[in-house]
């Protein structure tokens, strides 16, 4: 008898126990979202780091695996006749190349000669998109970090047809992994200019909303189709890469001081494959 | 402990299917959710005291990947964890048709209820159409009775 109440008393604890757990859990994540993203959170993401970078890499490296399967067998069904294109392109790129060299130096010589900022070659490394949640396309994980030479606030580059193209910026680093915020985000933002108007501004993501160009002159004579690229003037990207296009020059009415323009990113969020990430050694000889 | 390491190493499994099928789909913005199919196939065959942190867990590890909100996929997931739990005695989770109803319900719910937190905590918008949520909840459906079959297969239907 004695042993039954025993037996019901520790079932009772138990049950007790047990339905708590959902509300502990509750708790946790609600303060878990109440903290602010820095110092908290970015510890508790610090620790998580190590359980999860393991497994990520894991499960990246069996995607890449599985990947390279079927990669394989496609490329070999192919290889014959991709290699005599290859070798066509192959010549004409190294004509290409050398007759931008040539052209390069010219422009270095010039540059000096005219007491104007020295160009210079962008220094990176190439990273695959890891991961993309559809969810959150403000933002992508690639696969090369700090132990290549990833490091926080670098421009990141995407090409599109051949073109190179702005991306993003890294917002977050690990030794293996970093974090990509990607244009279309609120919290992004940089200096452009359009061509052939010659206007600066300043650009920001708007979400899933097209890019705005903010600050452009009252008087500005910017039309819709001009391309937008990278001003000399951003402390983070380089000069001259393509960010997108002017879709809208914004009609409003009422008092203001300057024209806001609607840009179209040149770098579609949803078939960034390969980045180019600007790697402090080419940002410091800019 | 044999179920804490048997639970683990199926978390490590569903973090690869997970990975692969959004390195997979992901490009064509179908919004799957391999996490949370886990998660509920484990609030399915495990106890309570397995199933709430085993979807705590796997809510922070989609987290980890965020970078406007921390905590929101651990908090939806912890909800669909009571959900499930509430269910079981209405529904037969051995069977496949009440897992692809509640895995649709439930992916439904953890993509609204996530955007709602998002708009909510971060102000930001994370609304990405009908297309995306639709196919991936479609696809998380489909994927329920691989996943709950697994699931139970390792745990030799614990309950």
């Amino acid at each position: 008898m004695k042993s039954q109440s025993k037996q019901h008393k520790k079932t009772a604890f138990h049950s007790r126990r047990v339905s708590i757990l959902p509300a502990v859990f509750i708790l946790l994540s609600l303060l878990l979202m109440a903290l602010p993203l820095e110092s908290p959170v970015a510890s508790v993401k610090a620790l998580l780091s190590y359980i999860f970078i393991p497994q990520i890499r894991a499960a990246h490296a069996a995607v890449e695996y599985a990947e390279g399967v079927s990669g394989t067998v496609k490329e070999l069904l192919n290889t014959h006749q991709e290699n005599i294109l290859l070798q066509e392109q192959l010549g004409r790129l190294q004509l290409e190349n050398a007759q931008a060299r040539e052209v390069f130096e010219e422009n270095v010589r010039l540059a000096s000669a005219l007491d104007l900022r020295v160009p210079q070659i962008w220094r990176g490394v190439w990273a695959k998109t890891a991961y993309r949640d559809p969810t959150q396309w403000n933002s992508v994980v690639i696969d090369k970090g700090l132990l290549d030479g990833v490091h926080e606030r670098a421009a990141v580059i995407a090409l599109k047809d051949a073109q190179p193209v702005l991306a993003g910026l890294v917002l977050e680093t690990d030794d293996h992994t970093a974090k990509v915020l990607l244009l279309r985000d609120e919290d992004f933002s940089a200096a452009v200019y359009a061509v052939p108007s010659g206007e600066e501004g300043l650009l920001t993501g708007a979400g899933a909303a097209q890019m705005r160009m903010q600050y452009l002159p009252f008087l500005s004579d910017i039309q819709e189709g001009e391309k937008v690229y990278t001003s000399s003037s951003s402390s983070i990207f380089p000069a001259g890469i393509l960010v997108g296009e002017v879709a809208e020059v914004e009609d409003e009415s009422g008092f203001r001081t300057s024209l806001t323009a609607r840009v179209e990113p040149a770098a579609d969020a949803s078939s960034i494959r390969e980045l180019f990430v600007l790697t402090p050694q080419a940002a410091e000889e800019k | 402990m044999g179920n804490i390491l048997k639970l683990f190493l199926l978390f490590i499994a569903a973090t690869v299917l997970h990975w692969g099928f959004m390195s997979v789909f992901g490009g064509a913005g179908v919004s799957l959710n391999v996490m949370l199919v886990f998660a509920c196939a484990v609030c399915a065959c495990l106890p309570p005291q397995y199933g709430y942190p085993a979807a705590f867990v796997c809510g922070l590890f989609l987290d980890f990947f965020g970078v406007k909100l921390f905590g929101n996929n651990a908090l939806v997931f912890t909800l669909c964890a009571c959900m499930m739990y509430g269910m079981e005695k209405r529904l037969d989770f051995d069977a496949p048709v009440p897992q692809i109803i509640s895995i649709f319900v439930l992916g439904l719910f953890a993509a609204v209820f996530n955007v709602i937190l998002l708009r909510m905590f971060a102000g930001f918008s994370a609304w990405t159409g009908f297309w995306p949520l639709f196919s991936g909840v479609a696809f998380n459906a489909a994927l329920a009775p691989f996943v709950f079959w697994a699931v139970r297969r390792v745990f030799k239907r614990e309950r």
